[in-house]
This record gives C-alpha cells, sequence and structure tokens, in this order.
C-alpha cells in the first residue's frame, strides 16, 4: 500500500484531469460541484482499490465518500 | 410532450414490428437451457482468445495454453457480470419508465423490452453462480437534478453504448467454433435479442436527439456524459477480480498495465467503431471519446 502523500499526489492528478481549468484543493466537494460525475466512479474506484491494494465494497458507498480527495481519504486512505 | 414522448411516437411503427418480433421468439429460459453439472476451465474456451483483455500483454504472451483457457474462463464469468449488472440499471430504467403518464402509449414494447433483458440475466446468473461468481461492478449512479428530457436520453444513449459493445463480443463468440456450446449458445441467444434492441435503439436515440431542444451548454454536457461513458464501460473489461481469480499476480497493476496496452488500445477502438460511427452521424458525438483509446 502505498504511502498517504502518494496516494493523495495520484488523486490530486486524477482530479485535475477532468477538472479542466478548475483549481482543486483537497477539501472540495468534488460532486457536488460537478468537478466529478458518476461516469468517472468505475475509473476512481479502481483507482482507489490500486493506490490501497485492496477492494472497495461498491454496494455500500454513498456520495459523501467521494465527495473531496479528504473525505476519500477519510473512506478508503486507511487499511482496509 | 416529452421529447422521449416525442421521439417513441416517431418510431412507433419500429416498436410495434419489434414487439411482433419478440411475440413470435419468446422462449422460457428455464426449460431453454441443459446445464452441465460442472465445466471445466482448463480444458476448453470459454471466451474467444483473441477478446480476452490481455491478449497482446507480456503477460498473455508467458502464459502456457491451460494458463490461457483459465483466464478466458473467469474473463466469461466477468463479461457475464458485467451484462447482469447493466442489465440491473437497464432494467431500472425502463421500469421507471413504463406507464410514466406522457409514455402510456409506448408501454407494448417496453414491457417486451424489459422482459428480454429479465430473461438475459437469467443466462448469465445461471452460468457465474453454477460454475464461476457474479463479479461486482463499479458502476454506480448518484442522484442528480437534471432536466427529465437529458435524463432520458442519457439512459437510452448509454444503453445503446452498452448494448453495441456487448453484442460484438456476442456476435464474435458465438460464431467461434473453439469455445464450449453453452458459452456459444449464451452469446447466441442474447445476440438474437439484442438485435432487436439495437434496432430500437438507434432509432429512438436518432429520434429523440433531434426531437431534444438542446441549448449548446446542454448539448456538450450530454456529449462530455456520453464519452465519459464509453470510457467507464470499457473500464470495466480489466477486471481485477477476474485476474485474481485466475490465479495471476497483481491484478489491480495488471489492469492497468492491460488497459494502457497498445493492443488493447486498438481493440477497443475496433469494437466501438459501429457505434462511435453511429454516434456521429447521428449528430449525438462530435468528437472521440477522451481517454478510451
Amino acid at each position: 500500500m502505498r504511502s498517504e502523500t502518494e496516494i493523495r499526489a495520484e488523486l490530486r492528478t486524477f482530479v485535475q484531469r477532468h477538472a479542466g481549468q478548475v483549481a482543486i484543493t483537497d477539501d472540495m466537494p468534488l460532486f457536488t460541484l460537478r468537478v466529478l460525475r458518476s461516469v468517472h466512479l468505475p475509473e476512481l474506484i479502481i483507482l482507489l482499490e490500486r493506490l490501497r491494494g485492496a477492494p472497495i465494497d461498491v454496494e455500500q458507498l454513498r456520495m459523501g465518500d467521494f465527495d473531496g480527495i479528504d473525505a476519500m481519504m477519510a473512506s478508503f486512505g486507511g487499511k482496509p | 410532450m416529452s421529447a422521449l414522448a416525442t421521439a417513441l411516437a416517431q418510431v412507433s411503427e419500429t416498436a410495434d414490428r419489434l414487439s411482433r418480433l419478440s411475440a413470435r421468439a419468446h422462449q422460457n429460459p428455464y426449460t431453454l437451457v441443459d446445464w452441465p453439472t460442472a465445466v471445466d476451465p482448463e480444458r476448453d474456451w470459454f471466451g474467444t482468445p483473441e477478446y480476452v483483455s490481455l491478449h497482446g500483454t507480456a503477460v498473455w504472451e508467458g502464459l502456457d495454453d491451460t494458463a490461457r483457457r483459465r483466464v478466458a474462463f473467469h474473463e466469461a464469468a466477468g463479461f457475464f457480470s458485467l451484462n447482469i449488472h447493466g442489465e440491473k440499471s437497464l432494467i431500472q430504467g425502463l421500469a421507471a419508465r413504463l406507464y410514466r403518464s406522457d409514455l402510456a402509449g409506448a408501454a407494448g414494447y417496453l414491457h417486451h423490452f424489459l422482459d428480454e433483458e429479465n430473461k438475459h440475466s437469467v443466462y448469465f446468473g445461471g452460468f457465474c453462480t453454477r460454475y464461476a461468481r457474479v463479479h461486482r461492478s463499479r458502476q454506480a449512479s448518484l442522484r442528480t437534478d437534471r432536466p427529465r428530457d437529458v435524463d432520458d436520453l442519457l439512459f437510452f444513449a448509454k444503453t445503446l453504448i452498452f448494448e453495441e459493445i456487448v453484442d460484438h463480443y456476442n456476435r464474435v463468440q458465438a460464431r467461434d467454433g473453439r469455445l464450449h456450446p453453452l458459452a456459444r449458445f449464451i452469446n447466441d441467444h442474447h445476440h438474437r435479442e439484442e438485435a432487436r434492441h439495437l434496432v430500437f435503439g438507434r432509432r429512438l436515440v436518432t429520434a429523440l436527439w433531434q426531437a431534444g431542444d438542446w441549448d449548446a451548454r446542454t448539448a456538450a454536457e450530454i456529449r462530455d456524459d456520453l464519452g465519459r461513458f464509453v470510457t467507464a464501460t470499457w473500464r470495466e473489461y480489466y477486471h481485477p477480480d477476474v485476474y485474481a481469480d485466475a490465479g495471476l499476480d497483481d491484478p489491480w497493476e495488471l489492469a492497468e498495465t492491460a488497459w494502457s496496452a497498445p493492443a488493447q488500445r486498438a481493440h477497443r477502438r475496433n469494437v466501438s467503431a459501429d457505434c462511435l460511427r453511429f454516434l456521429a452521424t447521428a449528430g449525438v458525438l462530435t468528437e472521440e471519446p477522451a481517454d478510451a483509446f
């Protein structure tokens, strides 16, 4: 499993790639602001699984789990 | 009147014709297949080797034939699972529109559509639960406050994209004489019914796109959403759980490697070509989906 710093860096790269000109911060509510949308989830989930080295229970997901890089780290950044 | 009601009225003759064909082809999914007690994933092919997601990668080159058949078997279960999840979303969307106040006149074909999608999942689920497992999907839908016309268009256009890609695999694998008869049957049966859905989907999406009063910003959002959906759909074909079940190491890294492999990029472009050509001709898409190839 990668370090928190590495995971955050990869997530920022992913989000920025889809955000266009919008400047991203780690506490920005990405789905609320529609920087990311449902169609980004498969790529985002597989990226998170790869970074943490463990699967994510897709059936238990809540929108808040993804609504920002901080939120993703809180939900999926730790040890499974 | 909604854009969907207008579009359905325009394709009503097609829907009536397809309804008659569906009624004539009606079958019982519980009696049509004589399921083998067991299958041998290392003896028989359950997926076309050239369509395995690792084909053209160094990992595939390093596997012997037994291991390749094992990967193809688990990938068949992954493909069938992907169909189950796609059809679940489709069934939900069709059921939500069945007898909607402005769509009551179109209920006839929607009933057939729903019925046939449910039956397909009986076959896919029958295979996965008997011989492998139902793999999870990473597709999830978050609530939005989009206008209903936009939701309707996105639902039927995404359904079409999903079915066009699946149908390409079905057609190839139904004809592949190397495959176990059960795998050929499931692919062939699905293809025969999907052929009707694709005729309906292409006509409906064309009419729906023309019926909608899309301003430039909405049209751009629709295009972006559909382009991303092409990429998201393809991502599901590179399933780390499948690789893990097949006994391969580092399944997430392998999924990333396979996704980026030049041979796989070319494969995705080739399989998507008909669908993207249709969407471009209909005016729905104006450029190639970002990141898909």
